[in-house]
């Protein structure tokens, strides 16, 4: 599974494997974004073939595209977090063509590259995912480096990772029984302040 | 070499005979003894689970009593220095009976650090070329070393002197007094090494401090004397051995000079911790104060210190000092106060909190009360049984049958 | 020095072998062997405990020695629990020096990483000895005094923390090698500090002497429900443990020797751990050692760890 995974994606994404030199493009004076300098080559999980709903154009085809912001339908009624308001569907999502994403710069990103649509504004992570410092790696130490895509682990349209219950804490040995402590909350270097001053004032 | 043989059994005779309060004596240890070896067998059955240790205290009453017994064992031979170096004759009488102690003390200390280990089967890993001995990198190596070499020093001397004696000859002087010097700095090494086997942690601050070692000399040398004070006047009361009021006085000097010295580096180590608390100072505070409610060892840490002040004051005061009823309490005080001080109250509080600040109390269980207890009536049991045949030769009860052409000139014959 | 501890060394064995032979032949004689009961240090009949006592240390093994210790395990693992495992030694790989980051930033303490070290590497059930410990640390203190070990939230991470997860830190000066007073446990070339279970006498010095607290101890003879058992094994790594040894992490020498990822990063949902070769500079965990802002615990202590902890 993973070694046709990371065949398929090294086909798509060999643009950020080795960065070539692209030449801005004619009609929207822009420079494709073709990955870092330095950074070690990877391929990343697709996530395209995961997508529940995909292909879009089963029902978009029909479809007149409508980018008015409206109340949205099953089986869209997504809580739409991210940015707290301030997009709407189509900063990410290409009206005119749904089996696409859009960049910042106005590229057709596939679900598979849809890290680029995140980097667009999340440079810095985005860098710092590319390098392996944030982000999770599906391959071991020895593989060819394929890391997951962003939307893997966060919800493109709410992306904060939801709290969990943890697993059990820790235990002690057989035939011992541990004592919870007495714990009392160190005040912070500001509430200390508080305190201080209320008795000043006293 | 028949010689030696008749020696060996008349020694053991000599054990073996004695008064009824003797037997009882012998016979009341040996139940101990026994008592403690079936609670040991039973550790090697189920694990040391059965202790009350655990990762979080992963040391306890065992390594407790070994560092104070390790002082005990300096200290007996503390009584060498004087005797040799200031040529005291009455020191000299009583110093068999500090080497003898030494011997006790050392093997009871051997045996706490055996009855520790989790795989005992596997002490032969330890001996150099069959084993793999880490030397000199461990401590613990360093300790296992220096606690041999001290042991066999230990035995030889009086062996010596004693053998010597038994046949009639003087020990020559030339040929074990080497030993003897080496026997008194070796003293020193044993309880230093042992202070650096815990100093060495640097992950440990309750431990890691350069103070360590000079306050395991000084309270060694504090509590050392207290215990032969004691048994000295025991001895003078239940043998027909004449020991020297002036060896107690002296002894008594030694003790209130190490006790005064004990005490202030105490004073020392909590003005450190505690005029700034840092992180260093958590274990210090968990001991003294206790810590996040848990406090086990807090009310034993005060009595403690409480009897090496009380015993300080009486040692200190020369009228009192003299006054042997006062000089007793005082050796009692300050030898279960520096038990508890240098035994379960440095041992413990090093693991508590843990590296990582867990909070986890240690409480001995049962067992090894039993098998502690059971190691101390053996290293009782060495001292009389040495002491017996050591007092009977130097006091001329046990003497090798002359040879048979001198029997006429031997009156004794 | 050490030609003569060689030799000494291949003196005692020949009298040993000679020994186990004789031994073995009483045994088969007895032909109770099996019926004996077992001996407090483990092993069916005498034979085989002996065949344990007598293990020399791993390192002064030569490879047929090894080898019967190997098939020694295998056995005693079916006697005990009924399970065929495998285990081997796999040589450490050329030119690589393992290394750990955890990111602080992400880590939400679930302890997924926790429950998975303990499934992987066959720790005893009940003993509850557990390699990792995530600590719930007050935002704005790393004060490891006011960690909490054992948080139970209904969910983390806690509004005001942030977790902690702390392991064997592999250090690279690590006190726990010097203390051993018999060479138990040493640093292997690929920076793993391993222990020999069959040469750990359990005197627990190291565990006096970790300053991260990564040791642990078989207080009592570990119980694992044979179908947990993980069945690839290491000599040095995950094989079932004897009682009274010392035990702790050692970055999945089972998986990660084979190209492997340890099984704390491979059960981490949220990616905070990074593991990978020191000498590659073009690993990940090259890149967040020079480009991120990363700190070890207790560095001042010297030991130089080669775990380390960044935030994003």
């Amino acid at each position: 599974m993973i070694r046709t995974v990371a065949g398929l994606t090294a086909l798509t994404f060999a643009a950020l494997a080795v960065p070539p030199v692209t030449a801005a493009d004619e009609e929207t004076g822009f420079t494709p974004f073709t990955g870092y300098a330095a950074a070690s080559e990877f391929s990343v999980v697709p996530r395209q073939g995961e997508l529940v709903f995909f292909p879009c154009s089963q029902c978009h085809e029909f479809m007149e595209p409508d980018a008015t912001i409206r109340e949205l339908m099953s089986p869209h009624e997504v809580e739409f977090k991210h940015g707290q308001g301030r997009f709407w569907c189509y900063a990410c999502h290409k009206l005119d063509n749904r089996e696409q994403l859009v960049a910042v710069n106005g590229e057709p990103v596939s679900f598979d590259d849809s890290h680029l649509v995140c980097g667009g504004c999340h440079g810095l992570r985005h860098k710092d995912w590319a390098f392996g410092a944030h982000g999770k790696r599906q391959t071991s130490w020895t593989e060819d480096r394929v890391i997951y895509n962003c939307t893997h682990c966060h919800d493109a349209h709410d992306p904060v990772i939801k709290p969990r219950e943890p697993m059990a804490g820790p235990g002690v040995r057989t035939g011992l029984e541990r004592v919870a402590p007495e714990r009392h909350e160190k005040p912070k270097v500001w509430q200390r302040r508080d305190s201080q001053e209320q008795k000043h004032e006293q | 070499m028949q010689s030696l043989f008749r020696f060996l059994l008349d020694g053991a005779r000599e054990a073996l005979r004695g008064g009824s309060m003797y037997r009882l004596w012998c016979i009341g240890l040996l139940v101990v003894a026994a008592f403690g070896t079936l609670q040991y067998i039973e550790q090697l059955r189920h694990g040391l689970m059965v202790t009350g240790m655990s990762d979080q205290v992963s040391w306890g009453f065992y390594i407790a009593n070994f560092a104070f017994l390790v002082g005990i064992a300096a200290a007996a031979v503390l009584l060498v220095i004087p005797a040799y170096a200031f040529h005291r004759s009455d020191v000299k009488e009583v110093v068999l009976l500090g080497e003898g102690m030494a011997v006790a003390a050392v093997t009871m200390a051997i045996l706490f650090v055996i009855v520790d280990l989790g795989r005992p089967d596997r002490l032969w890993h330890m001996i150099p070329y069959i084993g793999r001995f880490n030397f000199p990198g461990s401590l613990l190596a360093w300790d296992v070393v220096v606690l041999n070499v001290y042991l066999l020093l230990n035995l030889c001397i009086p062996f010596y002197i004693l053998y010597s004696r038994y046949r009639g000859h003087a020990p020559s002087t030339r040929a074990y007094f080497p030993f003897v010097v080496l026997a008194m700095f070796w003293a020193i090494s044993i309880h230093a090494v042992t202070a650096f086997l815990f100093s060495a942690n640097s992950g440990r601050p309750f431990w890691h401090t350069s103070l360590l070692a000079p306050r395991f000399i000084a309270s060694a040398f504090a509590s050392g004397p207290a215990l032969i004070i004691l048994t000295l006047q025991v001895l003078r009361r239940v043998t027909a051995y004449p020991v020297k009021q002036s060896v107690i006085d002296m002894l008594a000097v030694i003790m209130m000079i190490a006790m005064q010295i004990n005490v202030f580096f105490v004073i020392a180590e909590l003005f450190t911790d505690f005029y700034n608390e840092g992180a260093h100072a958590a274990s210090i505070h968990y001991l003294f104060l206790g810590m996040h409610g848990f406090d086990a060892l807090r009310n034993w840490i005060w009595i403690a210190l409480l009897m090496n002040l009380v015993a300080m004051v009486i040692l200190t005061v020369n009228p009192w000092r003299r006054e042997m009823r006062l000089l007793n309490l005082a050796c009692v005080l300050g030898f279960v106060g520096i038990w508890i001080e240098k035994g379960m109250g440095l041992v413990i509080p090093g693991y508590i909190p843990t590296p990582l600040g867990e909070i986890f109390e240690y409480f001995p269980t049962g067992t090894e009360f039993a098998i502690a207890l059971a190691i101390w009536a053996i290293g009782l049991l060495m001292f009389t049984v040495m002491a017996k045949v050591a007092i009977a030769v130097e006091t001329g009860r046990m003497r090798a049958p002359p040879p048979s052409h001198d029997l006429a000139v031997n009156p004794e014959g | 020095m050490s030609n003569d501890s060689q030799k000494a060394g291949d003196k005692f064995d020949q009298a040993r072998r000679g020994f186990l032979e004789k031994l073995g032949k009483a045994a088969a004689g007895a032909g109770a062997a099996s019926a004996l009961p077992a001996p407090a240090w483990g092993g069916a009949s005498f034979l085989e405990a002996f065949g344990d006592m007598f293990n020399k240390q791993y390192k002064k093994m030569t490879r047929k020695e090894i080898d019967a210790a190997l098939s020694r395990i295998r056995r005693r693992a079916l006697r005990q629990y009924g399970v065929e495992i495998d285990c081997d030694d796999t040589p450490p790989q050329e030119n690589v020096v393992f290394g750990y980051a955890i990111n602080i930033s992400t880590c939400q303490g679930y302890r997924d990483c926790v429950h998975a070290c303990v499934k992987e590497n066959n720790l005893g059930r009940d003993s509850q000895v557990e390699y990792i410990r995530v600590l719930e640390m007050d935002q704005g203190t790393r004060n490891l005094e006011e960690a909490d070990h054992y948080y139970d939230p209904d969910t983390v991470p806690v509004e005001g923390k942030y977790y902690l997860p702390v392991q064997c830190m592999q250090c690279d000066d690590p006190p726990c090698v010097k203390a051993c007073p018999v060479e138990a446990t040493w640093m292997e070339p690929d920076g793993i500090v391993v222990i020999d279970y069959d040469w750990c006498i359990g005197c627990r010095y190291c565990m006096a002497a970790c300053p991260y607290w990564a040791r642990h101890f078989n207080w009592s003879q570990p119980k694992l429900p044979p179908e947990e058992i993980n069945t690839k094994t290491h000599y040095l790594g995950n094989r079932p443990r004897p009682r009274g040894v010392v035990e702790k992490c050692h970055f999945c020498i089972q998986r990660t020797r084979e190209g492997g990822q340890p099984a704390c990063m491979e059960a981490c949902p949220t990616g905070a751990r990074v593991f990978g070769n020191l000498l590659d500079p073009d690993s990940e965990i090259r890149y967040i050692l020079e480009n991120k802002t990363v700190f070890r615990l207790k560095e001042d202590l010297g030991t130089e760890p080669k775990l380390w902890y960044y935030t994003d």
